[in-house]
């Protein structure tokens, strides 16, 4: 709790908020074409990983993307998704958060983001597996899922960090940053 | 009225959001056809006759699960290998059972979703789930911000044609623009929010290890017989097998 300074919960709302915004029409389209192409499901899974992939590399600081995607997802109410909005977006804040976790939050290089960010799609692709009955699909549909689902994640992670490192020079995060070990 | 104990917007959020996760899991991972249209049919039946429901949100919760389920039937239909289910009636029984899986946890997420406020899910975390009430504040913030946000995206929007920014025309050309307006929203939003900061512990937020709410979220008797129906919905797998 020490750590949580109301500087950096504000900041983590407003790029909650952001991301939120964001996400309300992702909530929509993702169920409009998960209904008609579950292969365009996959190469927008990324955007996802926008929101918390922009907190860690902004603010650098533990705890940024549980606590960006919780606030997202309680913006997110007004979507189809509803409140379950906020278990979804929490999961993928939790299982960006967890990479840095491991290396104590050491590392903030950008493969970092990009090995997390796919080794959580993996995960999600298992379960998608289920969902979306794509163990019938056939062969050519399933490779397709696989690569537009990994590709999205290393575009969006990109993305991310690369309006990260705009935000950073625009100084807008001095101050909140930890000095780092180096 | 708001009280009365036939309306879902009566019940606790926290109650509402929580308690039907067990069901979507069933659902999401059920293969037969009974078990989602089971959970679509009660979900649907509890939000018409119990939600309150008014205008485009009534609109949506009628025709939305049965138009997804169509599409979806169709698409998968188009899609599976039909070799492995067995020609164009496997695929579409899969496309099916698919479609009505997706509108089975849909549906179940809507009962939180069209009947509850945000502020009273955010009051009641703090009150009942414990959410250290500095979190719970920074959501109300972030709620805030979205109206302002969409007033700062037109000044920047502005700001971008009267200096000439000209991108050209086109899907192309708009995605590029407004990927332009990404950096300055966001360094806009989190300025406003180093100022709020400033302005909240100014007046002495989170001096204190708890706070008192002037207005009150209440748990009662009747969120636990939700939550209890909400978790009884679980067993519908089983009931074919019990009625025989």
């Amino acid at each position: 709790m020490k750590n949580l300074t109301t500087r950096f919960l504000m900041a983590c709302a407003a790029i909650g908020a952001a991301t939120g915004v964001l996400l309300i029409p992702a909530f929509f389209v993702s169920f409009a074409i998960s209904a008609t192409v579950p292969l365009a499901y996959a190469a927008m899974a990324g955007v996802w990983l926008l929101g918390p992939v922009i907190a860690l590399a902004v603010l650098r600081r533990p705890g940024a993307a549980v606590l960006t995607m919780l606030l997202a997802g309680i913006i997110n109410i007004a979507s189809p998704a509803g409140p379950s909005a906020i278990v979804t977006n929490l999961m993928v804040g939790v299982a960006m958060e967890l990479g840095f976790l491991v290396t104590l939050y050491r590392i903030w290089r950008p493969w970092l983001f990009h090995v997390t960010a796919l080794v959580f799609q993996t995960f999600y692709a298992i379960s998608a597996y289920a969902y979306f009955h794509i163990d019938d699909v056939a062969l050519a549909g399933k490779a397709g899922f696989v690569i537009l689902l990994a590709l999205s994640t290393v575009g969006f992670v990109q993305a991310g960090l690369i309006i990260a490192k705009r935000l950073t020079a625009a100084g807008v995060a001095r101050g909140i940053r930890r000095p780092q070990p180096s | 009225m708001i009280d009365s104990i036939l309306s879902l917007r009566s019940y606790n959020p926290v109650v509402k959001v929580l308690a039907p996760i067990p069901a979507m899991v069933v659902a999401g991972l059920s293969r037969d056809l009974w078990t989602p249209a089971a959970l679509t049919v009660i979900a649907l039946v509890m939000l018409l006759a119990f939600g309150r429901l008014r205008g485009r949100a009534l609109l949506w919760t009628l025709a939305g699960p049965p138009l997804m389920v169509a599409v979806l039937t169709l698409s998968f239909g188009v899609w599976i290998d039909r070799e492995k289910v067995g020609g164009w009636s496997g695929a579409l029984e899969a496309g099916l059972a698919t479609g009505l899986r997706v509108s089975a946890v849909l549906t179940l997420a809507l009962i939180a979703g069209l009947t509850s406020e945000g502020t009273d899910l955010v009051r009641s975390m703090i009150t009942h789930l414990r959410m250290p009430y500095r979190i719970g504040y920074a959501g109300f913030a972030a709620m805030r911000f979205v109206p302002r946000f969409r007033h700062d995206l037109e000044i920047i929007r502005l700001a971008h044609r009267v200096r000439g920014v000209s991108t050209g025309r086109g899907p192309v050309a708009t995605t590029k623009r407004y990927s332009g307006y990404v950096v300055p929203l966001l360094a806009g939003a989190m300025r406003h929010g180093d100022r709020v900061s400033l302005a909240m512990e100014a007046r002495g937020f989170g001096a204190y290890p708890a706070r008192t709410e002037r207005r009150r979220v209440p748990l009662r008797a009747r969120d636990a017989v939700l939550a209890l129906w909400l978790l009884l919905l679980c067993l519908v797998p089983t009931l074919p097998g019990v009625l025989g």
